[in-house]
């Protein structure tokens, strides 16, 4: 069991470090958001597994609050980093 | 070689490269999303070099609370950003740069080389004494009982580190509300999710705080958490930021210092010294420190992201 979980450990680090490239490539700031994201949600299945693998139970809380701030940190990637998305740039001007 | 070595040097050279690609990177916003990235990926460093509680604070502070900091800065810089771009430094500042770096990374490596081995450690003190504050995690032991002072003047720091934000703003908005009123389609899906997400993160970073008390966590991870949700609140326009000159404000932002201080003058008081609590009472007394402290860093770190103030407390 052991085994199998390692290689499907393996296989989602391979899987995130392929979700890297558009990240370093781009070429939009939006497939970098999408990017990060991914990288978010392959990040809690390693923890997941890796706390599996090695007997480290408090490792599901990490899970959990990467869940839950990568959530929060994608929110603010669509408030902040793409203004033609904010709804605040267009009803308000006192932001700047 | 075993195939968990490889995969350790594969997640550590992944890491590696992308912090250094995130250094290289010239975009403001790319470097900061290369950043988020990085603090979700190191957790999984930490979690297996067994140090959990530092995973998480990580997970906390470099991936969420940290990256939204830094991506509210990158949409300031954004219409600066090609002036400053077309600017390129002369030679010699260039030069010194990078020798300055040169020697501030040759410093750090020497440091770690000549670390004597095996290096000098306190852990299995502290490991003998836990049973005296009636705690099992030794993290939260060392933190708030073997080494509260440091804990104490942090807490400390975090209110300063907001003097010093607000103390950025400019005279008409002098106490007044920090950062833009946010709005959003109170009927769309991101007013949705700000009301959906809030009590499952409510709940964890409760839980989160608590359960340091055993297992890996405490006040600061759950204190981050809560001031994400708060922020996420504000970000949809479901409620606005407090005035700055607000007198409750005030009182939560002291009061996980201002109890932490009380309870080690009791320790004077009462005839042990300061900071030292009553074995008998010690983890009623921590968990009470840590209640006030998950309210006071909730805040302050919410307060921290949104800014300075930059409303009148009229408006």
């Amino acid at each position: 069991m052991t085994e199998f979980l390692t290689a499907a450990l393996g296989f989602i680090l391979a899987m995130l470090a392929l979700g890297l490239v558009p990240i370093l490539r781009g070429p939009g700031d939006a497939d970098r958001m999408m990017a990060a994201q991914l990288i978010g949600t392959g990040g809690i299945a390693a923890l997941l597994l890796l706390g599996a693998v090695t007997g480290v139970p408090a490792a599901a809380d990490v899970a959990l609050t990467v869940a839950l701030l990568a959530t929060f940190a994608s929110i603010a990637f669509v408030k902040k980093g793409l203004p033609h998305l904010d709804a605040d740039e267009a009803s308000s001007t006192e932001d700047r | 070689m075993t195939v968990a070595t490889i995969l350790e040097m594969v997640l550590g050279a992944v890491v590696l490269g992308l912090g250094a690609w995130t250094i290289a990177a010239r975009e403001t916003f790319a470097a900061t999303v290369g950043y988020v990235a990085y603090g979700l990926l190191v957790p999984l460093i930490w979690v297996r070099l067994d140090a959990v509680d530092v995973a998480l604070t990580e997970a906390a502070i470099g991936g969420g609370l940290g990256g939204v900091l830094l991506l509210g800065a990158a949409a300031r810089l954004r219409a600066s950003e090609p002036a400053a771009a077309a600017e390129t430094p002369g030679k010699i500042v260039r030069l010194g740069a990078a020798g300055a770096s040169v020697m501030v990374a040759a410093a750090l490596s020497a440091a770690v080389l000549l670390l004597p081995d095996p290096a000098p450690t306190l852990a299995p003190a502290a490991i003998a004494n836990a049973s005296a504050t009636g705690l099992a995690n030794p993290v939260t032991n060392v933190l708030m009982a073997f080494r509260a002072m440091d804990t104490m003047l942090e807490k400390v720091v975090l209110l300063l580190a907001i003097v010093g934000v607000w103390s950025l703003a400019s005279d008409q908005a002098w106490g007044g509300r920090p950062g833009p009123r946010h709005q959003a389609d109170p009927h769309g899906v991101f007013a949705f999710l700000a009301r959906l997400l809030p009590p499952v993160g409510i709940v964890v970073g409760i839980y989160m705080f608590w359960t340091g008390a055993d297992h890996p966590g405490g006040a600061f991870q759950g204190g981050s958490m809560l001031a994400a949700m708060w922020l996420l609140v504000i970000m949809a326009g479901l409620t606005d930021t407090p005035p700055a000159s607000g007198r409750w404000l005030r009182l939560v932002l002291i009061a996980g210092p201002g109890v932490f201080l009380a309870v080690g003058l009791g320790g004077v008081c009462f005839g042990l010294a300061f900071l030292a609590y009553p074995p008998t009472n010690a983890k009623p007394l921590i968990l009470g420190i840590e209640v006030a402290m998950v309210l006071t860093i909730a805040v302050t770190l919410g307060l921290l992201v949104a800014g300075a103030p930059e409303r009148s407390p009229q408006r």
